[in-house]
């Protein structure tokens, strides 16, 4: 096994995390990374498992709620959290990319 | 005049006939924590706690954990207290709402102290993650407390107060229990709500009380369980009373030791001092064999891809944007993220959110966590065969005794591999507590673990209990303080 | 006329009209004020946890039903994790591996031919928060946050924007129709994305896939699939190859423009959503749904056609649903649906539209209105006099009898009244009686006219007829 990620590697997996890493950090994370997924590796040598999985151990029924509503947050209490906020928006600055929208 | 290194009876009695207010506790408390070189808090709630003490004066005594001060780990949610998850990220978030458990130790009248150090977002074995240092272990402070709820077992160890809350994604309170010499439960998965723990791993974290002795570890845990509508996981059961088995009689007890717990992995000496415990059980008359309990060499490779996993998603809300630090001038909204998140996060949280979304990305999430979540199902079924034939589970908490604060941080995996024996406890969704065996040669605890099936807490408590009374322990490092 | 075959997949989201959110129990509201209908569980803060609202399952399980879906019966959630400022945690829950409905279809009519619009499946999900953007900033409205969607995605099963618009608009009646979703696609509560490629023939693998986002309504996915198709085909006549790529309609050009290139497709790392348990689907729950589904649309046209309603009405009626609901209340009742129809399309809709308001806001109850239909019916009361008393009908709690009499409008049904008018308009009219005995029927028309004029209308016209054929032939 390798015991180096590529750069490639460590910048894409920054980037899915949305992390920078600075170059000496790059290196780093080159060793750190795959000594974890070298490590990780060790799934491949559990046999004899199906396709069942857990997801929430000894509470596997959701209960579902009635359609009422509870109290809500005022929209100073939730401007004043954020760290830039505008009139009652809370604001981020300029989006570039048109992202995905649901 | 000392009383918090007392026994709840004694300090409740106190209470109930007034010689002393909650607030003596309290001033107790705050003096201890401040001449303390623990460095157990990460936020001090002195003079909320004073006040809510002044005004208890005027109440009854309702209940055993009426006026009692608490300290509560920094990654469960107080409203108007700092709550830091002991993260850069979070060192000005003061939360509008309180956690589902919060609310429950308030409604039992008992006084938030101050918020407990921690690994930052409970990632890591030693506490030494922490943004705000790491704290100490009361037996020696060259040592680590452990991990993540180091700084809860290091106020327990030390009787700064009688409870602590702690959270155990992957052995988080019984290890650094077992480090510290202290009882440490993690109660079933869905015990008790969640709504309110700052998610690391949500299939995994569940919170559970740190307590210098059993009796006082079931209180707590007495009033803080229950299904809560807010948290979908949280489990629907009857009311019980936890300590109802403490004290009874072991004789006819079938006790099960997996062999993994006690395969070369574990020092020879807290080998030695768990066979002990044994020869005296059986002694008494429980019934102890040595079995084979499938998975359990595979449960540390399991919480690697499932606790990263879930973290790299449940730690992606933290972007500047909302709440919690933000970097100075971004110039666009990806700068923001980038630059906040370096910032904010430290370089383990950094690694296992790194990591865990390369495990989840393309074609990973098939090969690594859908693999993992049906491993996990089947080493859910193996433990509960295991119960099919055996009341409980013992072995090792931890492989060595607390190092030290200096020793190297270098290895990536160390953290993982220092919760080797508590990890597979958190894959099946079982309960599982630390109680004081033994010291090393250096005087540092040693913890056996107690495992339960699904919801049986009571039981662990009564063989806890037991093995407590029996070996009766000097567990206050500060000796015979007075 | 085009050398290439068009391939067109519909995806939509509508918001679900529940009364709290998805996840939580705040107000799922629209037009309120920024950040003002959210708490700390739309906000994604730390340590929240989702709850699940049943309403949104019950809205799923009947537009599964309608939808012609199959429902499945044990489901979790998913994240599907993709950073973005309109996504407060950053990932999004959804249903990626176990959609509630799958294999459903909804038919239209295209050039008097059935055809099944087929439906991959349909899922449950959040909906993100609202953003604006304002020169340097980006402006945050959470309370769109956590409205629950449901998403139909079709099979890539429509050849023709003419199909993608009947598609959408079969599927906004019947959402409309059962109360699941407002489908306003001006305020965003239905939205509609297009998947365009296009190929030479049947036998050729698909073409490269263009996805149009966003589209504002109805008519513009018609002209932004037009659009597409024929850029494609320009670039594909030129020998130019293009990626797959994601674009939008922008209304002022008329066109659609680029948003983004697909490089390697999205990793938005699904894995199953670890705070929500399984849920299950029961019997009971869906049998429940089952019964509060109302009369659809096809039906509702083919029964009022039974009741003798012209066919043009039918079709008008069910695009109004309130007057079409109005007058499925009183479809067991014995009247002339006909005139029924009338009255409502016309002089009722006329005022609701005059006065903007609705039905129920009117004194028309259903009892008044059966006995308004069955007074025209009985030649009482002419739509010309309808006009007269209408405000009155509308507003007052006064019988339509009384209103009738009071106002003076009552159809002389007087024999000896009606008889004197008609012998007066034949005495003055000798050369019509003279043009009627030689055999010119017009002569008659004329006569009624005069008639009708003389008496204001208000007069039966049967009965005039029937004397002034007497008298004529006297």
């Amino acid at each position: 096994m390798n015991d180096k990620l590529s750069r490639e590697e460590v910048l894409h997996v920054a980037e899915l995390a949305k992390i920078k890493v600075t170059e000496e950090e790059i290196e780093k994370f080159q060793v750190e990374l795959k000594k974890i997924l070298n490590d990780v590796e060790k799934i491949n040598d559990v046999k004899g498992y199906d396709d069942d999985i857990l997801i929430a151990p000894w509470s596997r029924k959701t209960t579902l709620r009635e359609d009422k509503e509870e109290e809500m947050l005022q929209p100073k209490v939730v401007i004043e959290t954020a760290p830039r906020h505008s009139g009652n928006y809370i604001e981020v600055p300029v989006v570039i990319s048109e992202g995905v929208s649901a | 005049m000392r009383y918090l290194n007392k026994d709840i009876k004694t300090i409740h009695e106190l209470l109930k006939n007034k010689t002393i207010k909650p607030i003596d506790l309290v001033n107790e408390a705050i003096e201890r924590i401040e001449n303390s070189t623990q460095n157990a808090y990460i936020t001090l709630n002195k003079e909320e706690a004073r006040k809510k003490a002044i005004e208890l004066e005027g109440k009854e005594v309702d209940n055993i954990l009426f006026g009692l001060p608490i300290a509560v780990k920094d990654n469960i949610i107080t409203k108007d207290l700092l709550t830091t998850c002991g993260s850069h990220m979070l060192d000005n978030f003061i939360p509008i709402y309180d956690a589902t458990i919060v609310e429950k130790i308030k409604d039992k009248n008992m006084i938030i102290i101050g918020k407990t150090n921690m690994d930052e977002f409970a990632m890591g074995s030693s506490s030494r993650t922490s943004y705000f240092g790491a704290p100490r272990n009361p037996w020696n402070e060259e040592k680590i407390s452990g991990g993540s709820s180091g700084g809860s077992a290091s106020t327990i160890a030390n009787r700064d107060v009688l409870f602590a809350l702690g959270s155990d994604t992957g052995g988080s309170i019984r290890q650094p229990a077992s480090y510290t010499g202290i009882v440490g439960m993690k109660p079933t998965y869905g015990r008790i709500s969640r709504y309110g723990l700052v998610a690391f791993a949500s299939s995994l974290d569940q919170i559970g009380p740190m307590t210098k002795n059993v009796y006082e570890n079931a209180l707590l845990l007495n009033a803080i369980v229950g299904e809560d509508e807010k948290d979908l996981t949280s489990a629907r059961k009857p009311e019980e009373d936890f300590t109802r088995y403490i004290g009874k009689e072991i004789n006819g007890m079938k006790i099960a030791v997996p062999n993994y717990l006690m395969s070369d992995i574990v020092s020879s000496e807290i080998k030695d001092s768990i066979k002990e415990t044994i020869e005296m059980l059986k002694k008494e008359g429980a019934i102890v064999e040595y079995v084979d309990v499938k998975y359990l060499e595979n449960a540390v490779t399991l919480y690697q891809i499932i606790a990263m996993g879930e973290a790299s998603s449940n730690l992606a809300r933290f972007d500047g944007i909302r709440f919690g630090h933000s970097c100075e001038n971004p110039k666009d909204v990806e700068e923001l993220y980038y630059e906040t998140r370096r910032e904010g996060f430290g370089d383990e949280v950094k690694r296992r959110i790194m990591v865990g979304s390369y495990l989840l990305s393309g074609e990973n999430a098939k090969d690594y966590y859908n693999k993992a979540l049906s491993i996990r199902d089947d080493m859910k079924k193996e433990f509960e065969n295991t119960f099919k034939n055996y009341d409980l589970i013992i072995g090792p908490t931890t492989t060595t005794t607390a190092y030290n604060i200096t020793d190297p941080m270098d290895d990536p995996l160390k953290s993982f591999m220092d919760d080797v024996l508590v990890i597979p406890v958190n894959m099946a969704g079982l309960p599982g507590l630390n109680i004081p065996v033994g010291f090393d040669k250096n005087h540092m605890p040693i913890g056996m673990q107690i495992i339960g099936n699904a919801f049986e807490e009571a039981k662990i408590y009564q063989l806890a209990s037991f093995i407590e009374n029996k070996l009766n322990l000097e567990l206050n490092p500060n000796g015979g303080e007075e | 006329m085009s050398n290439y075959i068009p391939t067109i997949g519909v995806e939509v989201h509508v918001e679900l009209k529940t009364k709290t959110k998805i996840f939580s129990p705040s107000i799922n509201g629209y037009g309120q004020m920024a950040n003002s209908l959210t708490n700390v569980v739309d906000l994604g803060y730390p340590g929240t946890l989702p709850t699940l609202n049943k309403e949104v399952f019950n809205l799923a399980i009947k537009a599964a039903t309608v939808l012609n879906c199959k429902i499945r019966r044990e489901m979790h959630f998913d994240r599907k994790n993709y950073f973005y400022p309109d996504n407060p945690k950053n990932y999004q829950i959804t249903q990626a591996r176990t959609p509630i409905g799958y294999d459903g279809y909804v038919e239209i009519e295209v050039d008097g031919k059935t055809k099944k619009i087929e439906i991959e499946e349909m899922h449950i999900e959040e909906d993100t928060c609202k953003s604006t953007h304002r020169g340097t900033k980006t402006l945050l409205d959470f309370n769109r946050a956590g409205v629950p969607l449901i998403e139909i995605v079709t099979k890539p099963c429509i050849s023709s924007s003419t199909e993608a618009k009947l598609y959408l608009e079969k599927l906004k009646e019947l959402l409309y129709y059962c109360d699941i979703s407002d489908c306003k696609m001006e305020e965003g509560s239905m939205r509609a994305d297009a998947n365009v490629s296009i190929r030479k023939s049947e036998k050729d693998p698909f073409g490269t896939k263009v996805e149009i986002k966003n589209i504002g309504s109805i008519s513009n996915v018609g002209v932004s699939i037009e659009k597409e198709i024929s850029r494609q085909e320009k670039l594909l006549e030129n020998g130019e190859a293009f990626k797959e790529q994601t674009r939008r309609y922008d209304d002022k050009l008329g066109d659609t423009v680029l948003m983004r290139v697909k490089e390697t497709g999205n990793d938005y790392r699904y894995f199953p959503e670890p705070d929500i348990p399984f849920i299950y689907i029961t019997d009971e729950m869906i049998e429940n749904v089952k019964s509060t589904i109302p009369m659809l649309p096809n039906e509702r046209v083919k029964k009022y056609i039974e009741k003798g309603i012209p066919k043009v009405n039918a079709e008008k009626l069910i695009q109004n649903r309130m007057l079409s609901d109005y007058l499925n209340s009183i479809l067991d009742s014995n009247i002339n649906f006909k005139i029924a129809a009338n009255l409502l399309l016309g002089d009722i809709s006329a005022y609701l539209n005059k006065e903007e308001t609705v039905l129920n806001k009117t004194t028309l109850t259903t009892e008044r209105f059966i006995d308004l239909v069955n007074l025209m019916d009985n030649e009482t009361l002419t739509s010309k006099n309808l006009k007269d008393i209408l405000n009155k009908v509308m507003e007052s709690n006064d019988s339509i009898e009384n209103i009738i009499k009071e106002s003076g409008v009552q159809n002389i049904t007087d024999d000896s009244a009606i008889k004197e008018t008609v012998k007066k308009i034949i005495n003055e009219n000798p050369k019509s009686v003279q043009d009627y005995k030689e055999g010119h029927d017009r002569a008659v028309k004329f006569l009624m006219g005069q008639i009708m004029k003389e008496t204001k209308g208000s007069v039966n016209p049967k009965m005039a007829m029937d004397i002034l054929i007497q008298e004529l032939n006297i």
